[in-house]
């Protein structure tokens, strides 16, 4: 196989100046034609893979041990300028982020124009008739028209379009897609991703997909490495992986992520986080011993053996065959959930939203942001809302908490009407959990601080011992030892910041708490924890949630009730399993076909059957 | 395009009037606080106090203050600014005399700061990361500390008295005659078809230009140098190495049409600054311009010479601000297209 | 461990050190000068410095027209350069941060209003305005530190505003809202303290400044009354005798130059030290 592999690492190493390895001995090979994923958490240094092909990695960083062989040619070899020749000709590159991909202050025809100069069309007719045929090559309707446009006028979707145009321009052996749905929202996810593997098809291009999710590796990819701390922990075909993995680590990965089917099983949570560069240099074992539910001393003592469990499927691990046996701990008091009060407390009757805009003649424009919601949120109940960018979720959330007013309909929070009663009311009842913890704390304020901060402003002001005491009460409720406390939060990690951010949220006892988004950023293990911190919540249920995630697994294993919103309404809501189970409206449908990702299509099986003929 | 273009600087160049509006009435105001009674200073010496009382009712000057605004602004919006106390003219003929040697001044300075800033700026970025790059940082510095009328002063010191290689005084040689056609005297001088003359006018105008140009270029170098490293670090210079474009692709054809614009906004924000750094330069070359004239008129406490001058000040700092604001409009596709 | 990363900045070191130093020579003018700024040693007129040919012991750094000792001239006019640049500066501080912090946080309205004043204000070239503040207010040194504050707040405002209005979108303001914070309460704990690094940067690039402005009035006659010693001053009274003494003209060119720079060195490295985001900015 070695032989016509198209891309070939072999015991690649990537190391700082300071000589501490970001990458360790990675062996990758990509069959000609074939998909390769690499899935990895942030930090397991899975982009340092394309940036090491391209020659672009962060300075400070260098190549220390292993050789790269493209097509041929070993590319750690070559001088920098022939390097860069293979970039956009032979190598293509499909980004996380299409909409901050393209300069903003040129047109799209004129970067497309540039790239097609340089992979050899010289005519400027030409070039425009290429670049009309690329678009409608991937479904891009008036492609002319849109030669003229800035990127800022396209929405993501079409902008990763116009990228993998780009990308597949030069029939190019290689495409590197670095997490390229990630930005984007559900539904445009799958057209994307199927975009790519008809692109791939068409062009018989070989494609490293690199990815943090399992379940689109499962999807996309025939082969899958998984990076663990900058090393490669198992590779195999894709399936074997997902279906029947070989090292702990993939498998407490897939554990770890919330499902669509099946039964609300706890999750699987990881202790502690990825050691870094430098805690790595010191550890003489497997990096992922300390965190291994199967590991023995001799884990932390040597090195884990690469070898091969079944052909073709290699685990770096002691013991591969514990793999199958780690399940993540049942619950205290399994599915015995608190049952919802009667009590509403939220209610919004036909209630509206809309935005006046002036243009520059003074003419005003109303823009309706969201129209004759009908929903209930009772005592103690938990309610997922489900919707897209641009679906009014994040209107409603500045609704109830009263960040803008209604305009039409009523909305009653906590029993009392939101637009007549004066913003003390509601203070203490109606808490926001916010999106992003980076920007939700206050950098310059300590933990203890910032989770007591809601009683600085009352009448009551707490003494400082008593602040400090209920601060350390809060961060144990969200599982954060009592330390942080005298700690800034930009000494944590990102799902600490985001406990922080929950136990902030409940410090005043509120009747309804709000958490828009809450684990969107953050990695799959990482969500695990919080998720089931909300479960764990859920069961001692003294408050209601209102949870708005893009996420349908993530409402699903949290909320009772879900709201489904598109465009400003709500097409569908019911019990989670009712709505999710069975869809009965069309949005709801395409939503949740989306999040289970791609069936094993059978295009695949059958391009296998002929490739081993 | 063209009609986009012209659309927005009519639109930039009438928001200025309402503004142009107010600072005539902060400048008239400030003026009238003075212990100064215009009237007697427009007479000779030996006017009777008869006379200055009729002189000030002729003025206007017993009215309320604001019928005193209205009366001068009626005036002024015919071309009547007044006549000046120090020269017995019409001051709107004196100040308009004055007029071109300043805007040519300031007009080869802004060329003369933003081609050394922006040379500056992508040499200093190209040389990132090296120890030329601090070197270049530290001269910045230097000259940064150094305002125009100190380079000024430094010029003469050094190219008029130690190594004596450019006239430090007027705008031409004496004995020289050009006949004015333009007012630039660059201008005039180039339509003489006389090498030497023009000769003569470019070595007077070279060190107050350099003293002033200079004065400015270290901003605008910093502002770029750190706008390109920022655009740098943007993902679409990124997608564009890995396509391959060549470092100077990445950098003219698309870095800095996005880093350019900062230093847009500085150009216009910071114009006033260089603009007013004429007056102070002008008195030490004793060139003849609005700068000059503003001294002698406040020595001379010449009231309707000093509003002028004030005013001309601020209508071309405006308007240059303005300029510069539909250019960041025009360079910024997200502001054009919405 | 702070202290250790501010001290490796070698500008914010220099910086600090030369500005600490022209600070002490303003404080301790009257003990540091070896002779009274206006007393005239008729002796020695237009004197050269000590090391030049004809130079005198007597006076270390010359004399000026009329036989007064430039050291102690130049050490005097320390005194009145810091004296107008701390006070003008703080007020300048004090009028721009006030207004960028309301027009920055309540927006709207107040923004607006804040924001055409800032734009009418920066209309006038700052040395036009100064001249025309000065010309209503009349000479002195109480005056002339009032026209550089009427002048550069818009320099704190418009800087300012835009940093309240980046932090005014972070969440933990809303937050602060939410909880039931009142506007006032808000600006003090969650914005003021977020935008200080920015302001002191500020203050200490506007003492530069103001040591400029100060120095072009003085020269115009139109700063410090005539018997208080100021650098402008001597530059203008220097012009005259150039050719015959240019060492008179060039000293307190230097005292400018190198007042200036230091607090530019010294605000730049401010801002190195302070901004996380600029610590972050590193090079691609």
């Amino acid at each position: 196989m070695t032989s016509h592999s198209i891309l070939q690492i072999e015991s690649l190493d990537i190391a700082l100046r300071s000589g501490d390895a970001i990458l360790t001995g990675v062996d990758l090979a990509i069959a000609p034609g074939k998909v390769l994923g690499v899935i990895g958490e942030s930090g397991a240094g899975k982009s340092m893979i394309g940036a090491a092909i391209a020659d672009t990695l962060p300075p400070g960083l260098a190549i220390s041990r292993g050789s790269i062989r493209f097509d041929g040619l070993t590319l750690t070899d070559m001088t920098a300028r022939t390097r860069r020749d293979l970039l956009g000709r032979d190598i293509g590159f499909i980004p996380q982020e299409p909409m901050t991909a393209l300069n903003p202050t040129l047109t799209v025809g004129q970067q497309i124009g540039r790239h097609l100069a340089r992979i050899g069309i010289a005519n400027r007719a030409t070039r425009d008739k290429r670049a009309i045929e690329l678009f409608s090559e991937v479904g891009l309707d008036r492609p002319a028209q849109l030669l003229k446009s800035y990127p800022h006028q396209l929405s993501g979707g079409m902008l990763q379009r116009v990228l993998i145009a780009m990308a597949f321009a030069s029939n190019p052996r290689l495409v590197i897609a670095d997490e390229p749905t990630t930005a984007l929202d559900v539904t445009i996810q799958a057209k994307v991703v199927e975009l790519i593997a008809r692109m791939r098809q068409a062009h018989d291009t070989s494609v490293l997909f690199i990815t943090h999710d399992l379940q689109l590796a499962a999807d996309v990819c025939d082969d899958v490495a998984v990076l663990y701390a900058g090393r490669i922990v198992e590779t195999g075909r894709a399936e074997e992986i997902i279906d029947a993995p070989r090292h702990p680590y993939s498998r407490c990965l897939s554990l770890a992520a919330p499902n669509l089917d099946g039964p609300v099983a706890p999750l699987m949570i990881l202790p502690k986080a990825m050691p870094g560069a430098v805690e790595r240099a010191a550890m003489r074992g497997c990096a992922f011993a300390p965190r291994c539910p199967a590991a023995d001393e001799a884990c932390t003592r040597t090195p884990p053996p690469r070898r091969a469990v079944s052909p073709g499927h290699v685990s770096a691990c002691h013991y591969p065959e514990r793999t199958s046996a780690i399940a993540p701990p049942a619950r205290r008091n399994a599915g015995d959930l608190a049952a919802p009060g009667e009590a509403a407390v939220l209610r919004a009757q036909g209630l509206g939203k809309a935005y006046r805009q002036h243009d520059w003649l003074g003419r005003v424009r109303e823009v309706e942001a969201l129209r004759g919601l009908d929903f209930t949120v009772r005592e103690r109940e938990f309610v997922g809302i489900v919707g897209e960018s641009g679906s009014g979720k994040s209107t409603l959330t500045k609704l109830i908490v009263g960040l803008e007013n209604v305009t039409s309909g009523t909305l009653h929070v906590v029993g009392l009407d939101r637009t007549s009663t004066p913003r003390e009311r509601f203070f203490d009842q109606v808490q926001l959990v916010f999106q992003d913890p980076q920007s939700a704390l206050n950098p310059r304020r300590r933990i203890g601080s910032l989770v007591t901060q809601s009683l600085e402003c009352r009448g009551n002001g707490l003494a400082a011992k008593a602040r400090r005491e209920l601060a350390a009460e809060l961060l144990a409720k969200v599982m954060l030892p009592p330390d942080a406390a005298d700690r800034f939060p930009d000494q944590l990690s990102g799902g600490q910041k985001q406990r922080v951010n929950i136990a902030r949220a409940l410090c005043s006892n509120p009747r309804l708490l709000i958490a828009d988004e809450i684990v969107s950023g953050l990695d799959v293990s990482v969500q695990a924890q919080i998720l089931e911190l909300l479960r764990g919540l859920r069961e001692q249920a003294s408050f209601s949630l209102l949870l708005i995630s893009h996420d349908l697994a993530v409402v699903r294993h949290v909320c009772d009730r879900v709201l489904v919103m598109c465009k400003g309404e709500i097409v569908e809501q019911g019990p989670v399993e009712q709505v999710f189970g069975a869809p009965r409206h069309p949005y709801t449908m395409q939503l949740v076909a989306a999040a289970r990702g791609r069936p094993r299509s059978d295009d695949r099986h059958a391009r296998e059957a002929s490739d081993l003929s | 395009m063209i009609k986009a273009l012209l659309r927005i600087v009519a639109r930039r160049l009438f928001a200025i009037v309402p503004v142009f509006a107010v600072v005539t009435v902060l400048v008239f105001a400030a003026l009238r606080i003075l212990p100064v009674d215009p009237a007697q200073m427009s007479l000779p010496p030996s006017a009777t106090i008869e006379q200055v009382e009729a002189k000030r009712e002729e003025m206007g000057l017993n009215k309320p203050i604001w019928q005193q605004y209205a009366l001068w602004a009626r005036r002024a919006v015919a071309g009547d600014l007044g006549e000046s106390a120090q020269y017995r003219m019409p001051t709107a003929k004196v100040v308009l005399e004055r007029l071109p040697a300043t805007i040519e001044l300031a007009m080869c300075a802004l060329v003369f700061a933003v081609v050394v800033g922006v040379a500056g700026g992508i040499l200093l970025f190209t040389v990132r990361g090296t120890a030329l790059e601090s070197l270049g940082m530290a001269l910045t510095s230097v000259v940064m500390a150094l305002p125009d009328f100190l380079l000024a002063l430094l010029f003469i010191l050094v190219f008029g008295v130690m190594l004596p290689l450019f006239p430090v005084n007027g705008r031409l040689d004496p004995g020289l005659e050009v006949p004015s056609h333009t007012g630039f005297l660059l201008l005039d001088s180039l339509l003489t078809g006389d090498v030497s003359i023009v000769a003569s006018a470019i070595s007077h105008i070279a060190l107050p230009v350099m003293a002033l140009g200079l004065a400015f270029s270290p901003t605008i170098v910093r502002v770029l140098h750190s706008s390109l490293i920022n655009t740098y670090q943007q993902s679409y210079i990124r997608q564009a190495r890995l396509r391959g474009l060549s470092d100077r692709e990445i950098l003219f054809g698309q870095a800095l049409k996005n880093a350019i614009l900062p230093v847009v906004i500085l150009v216009g924000t910071q114009f006033g600054g260089l603009f007013g750094g004429t007056l102070l330069v002008e008195m030490i070359f004793s060139f003849p311009g609005l700068g000059n004239l503003m001294v002698k008129a406040m020595q001379t406490a010449d009231l309707s010479v000093i509003m002028a001058i004030a005013l001309i000040y601020c209508a071309v700092t405006l308007l240059f601000n303005s300029l510069a604001d539909a250019a960041a409009y025009l360079l910024n596709p997200k502001l054009r297209t919405a | 461990m702070r202290i250790w990363s501010w001290l490796s900045d070698p500008g914010l070191v220099i910086g600090g050190a030369i500005a600490g130093l022209v600070l002490a020579c303003a404080v301790c003018a009257p003990w540091l000068a070896p002779y009274h700024p206006n007393d005239q040693d008729l002796l020695y007129i237009l004197a050269p410095p000590v090391w030049a040919p004809d130079g005198a012991a007597e006076h270390l750094l010359g004399t000026d027209s009329l036989g007064r000792d430039t050291l102690s001239r130049l050490i005097f006019g320390a005194r009145t350069a810091m004296e107008v640049a701390v006070a003008a500066s703080f007020g300048a501080m004090a009028l721009g941060a006030v207004l960028a912090h309301l027009a920055g946080y309540f927006g709207g309205r107040v923004d607006w209003l804040i924001s055409r004043l800032v734009e009418i204000w920066l209309s006038f070239p700052p040395v036009v305005l100064s001249m025309l503040l000065i010309i209503g207010l009349g000479v002195g040194t109480d005056k002339v530190i009032l026209a550089i504050v009427l002048v550069d707040w818009t320099r704190f405002c418009r800087v300012l505003r835009s940093e309240v209005q980046v932090v005014r979108g972070q969440d933990y303001v809303s937050f602060a809202r939410l909880v039931g914070f009142a506007h006032m309460r808000v600006i003090v704990r969650e914005i003021f303290p977020a935008t200080l690094p920015m302001l002191i940067t500020l203050f200490s690039l506007q003492m530069g400044i103001s040591v400029v402005v100060e120095a072009i009035l003085s020269f115009v006659a139109m700063g410090v009354p005539a018997d208080v010693p100021a650098w402008g001053q001597m530059i203008a009274d220097a012009r005259i005798n150039m050719f015959d003494a240019p060492w008179g003209l060039a000293l307190p060119i230097l005292a400018i130059f190198v007042t200036v720079l230091s607090f530019n060195l010294f605000g730049d490295g401010l801002r190195r030290v302070l901004d996380p985001r600029h610590r972050a900015n590193g090079h691609v």
